[in-house]
């Protein structure tokens, strides 16, 4: 089935097929074309009452991975047995929040869209950064992910945990 | 855990896939096709105020098998039959024609952004925008427009309190069509609200605020869907062609914010169009 993508909101122009591209590029890079992954932006309300909801933090923010596989090893692909089950799961993206903080920074918000979309892949495949081992080991997949990336597109994105350490 | 999107969407696809339109400018409202009972499900008066005993039909009780009831009590020389009947009901539509004058927000319509001109016809509204020799027109009929409340159905025998009543909401099906000054033909865009987006409302809903579900050239102008012409289906199309003709169409001024206050626009002449219909029949059943 590929990339579910979904915009439930109407304050940030997103444009779907550049989403869906740059998505498609970080599954290509992590060798997970054959699973599903549902994409779905939604507004500063919306993302602040699901993070409330799930992780009990009444505020907006960037992105919400929701994983299918609860508890896979980080980096080893789940295998499994039915074609319903080739789905890694759901990552909220709060497009509002990451475009306000785009132009407080004056960065792209597509290109920061993809830096979260791989933080949340990343959470997706078993990543954690509860502790300082696990940061360190997802910064590092983030970082080949985006250097891969850049490699493809000529872009210069940098990893999202270089800039902040809070989990997500 | 929310429930993951891409099975919701696999369900999406069975359902929608049932349902084609065929008309263009009349686009039936798939909650009608899909449910043969939404008839029953939308009552006939909107508020409750009924429930009041200040009600005018409270002092009305009509009697049944009673010969006064065949015979015309009030005459007013036009020659038509007048029952005590039809002065109860013509004493409950003053009544709810007030109510409904005063549910109404306001008696001018909520405007569009983005320079869109409002026409009508009917129940049916045209709005026309002009985009560097390009014309947009979106085109939708309020008749049939108000999905049936799934919710209800569902809490059959909870007593909900009156002030919980749902507010009505009108989600046309719209057809947009964008017309090129060189070419022969118009593009053409069918266009849903997706049912599930409007009737649960319980913050987990994840369909688009619209959806494309099918794309076709059109003679330029003419009101009948031509069966001849090629209809993409959207069901079974390539995810990343559907991405383009969505943000093909928020080029044009055709997004979420349109389609939101598409939907403001809507209820707002379906209320309308409503108390006049309740005048009509005011005034048919009256015979002043």
């Amino acid at each position: 089935m590929g990339v579910v993508l979904r915009n439930l909101q109407k304050v940030v122009p997103v444009r779907r097929a550049r989403l869906r591209k740059d998505v498609d590029t970080l599954r290509h890079i992590l060798g997970i074309q054959k699973f599903d992954l549902g994409i779905i932006c939604v507004d500063n309300h919306r993302i602040q009452q699901i993070n409330n909801i799930y992780r009990k933090k009444n505020t907006p923010t960037d992105v919400l991975s929701f994983p299918f596989y609860e508890d896979i090893r980080p980096g080893k692909l789940p295998c499994p047995l039915h074609r319903d089950e080739l789905n890694l799961g759901d990552i909220f993206l709060g497009v509002q929040f990451v475009m306000e903080q785009c132009q407080e920074e004056s960065l792209d918000l597509h290109g920061a869209l993809t830096v979260i979309t791989a933080h949340g892949i990343c959470h997706l495949l078993g990543y954690r950064h509860e502790t300082e081992e696990e940061w360190a080991e997802m910064l590092q997949r983030e970082s080949y992910i985006l250097s891969e990336y850049n490699k493809l597109t000529g872009k210069h994105l940098e990893p999202l945990m270089k800039k902040c350490g809070q989990d997500r | 855990m929310l429930k993951s999107v891409v099975r919701a969407v696999g369900a999406a696809v069975r359902i929608s896939s049932s349902t084609t339109s065929t008309a263009r400018a009349v686009p039936l409202a798939c909650a009608t096709l899909c449910s043969p009972s939404s008839a029953t499900i939308r009552p006939f008066t909107r508020s409750l105020w009924m429930l009041n005993n200040n009600g005018a039909s409270s002092t009305y009780r009509p009697k049944l098998f009673s010969s006064k009831a065949l015979n015309p009590s009030v005459s007013c020389g036009c020659g038509g039959l007048h029952t005590e009947g039809d002065k109860a009901f013509g004493d409950f539509l003053s009544d709810e024609i007030k109510e409904e004058k005063k549910l109404q927000k306001s008696q001018t319509l909520p405007k569009m952004s983005g320079g869109w001109e409002l026409e009508m016809n009917g129940t049916e509204a045209k709005l026309t925008r002009n985009v560097s020799g390009e014309k947009v027109s979106v085109t939708f009929n309020v008749n049939n427009s108000i999905p049936p409340n799934f919710e209800e159905e569902v809490e059959q025998g909870q007593q909900k309190p009156a002030e919980e009543e749902p507010e009505i909401v009108s989600t046309p099906n719209f057809v947009v069509e964008i017309t090129k000054k060189a070419a022969k033909h118009s593009l053409v865009f069918d266009c849903h609200f997706p049912e599930d987006e409007i009737s649960h409302g319980d913050g987990e809903e994840e369909s688009d605020i619209f959806t494309i579900r099918e794309v076709s050239f059109q003679p330029e102008g003419d009101s009948e869907w031509k069966e001849t012409s090629y209809t993409l289906n959207t069901d079974s199309l390539d995810w990343a062609l559907y991405d383009h003709l969505m943000d093909y169409l928020a080029d044009r001024g055709v997004d979420n914010t349109f389609a939101d206050e598409l939907m403001e626009l809507s209820t707002a002449l379906e209320h309308q169009e409503y108390i006049k219909f309740l005048e009509d029949l005011q005034g048919f059943v009256k015979c002043n």
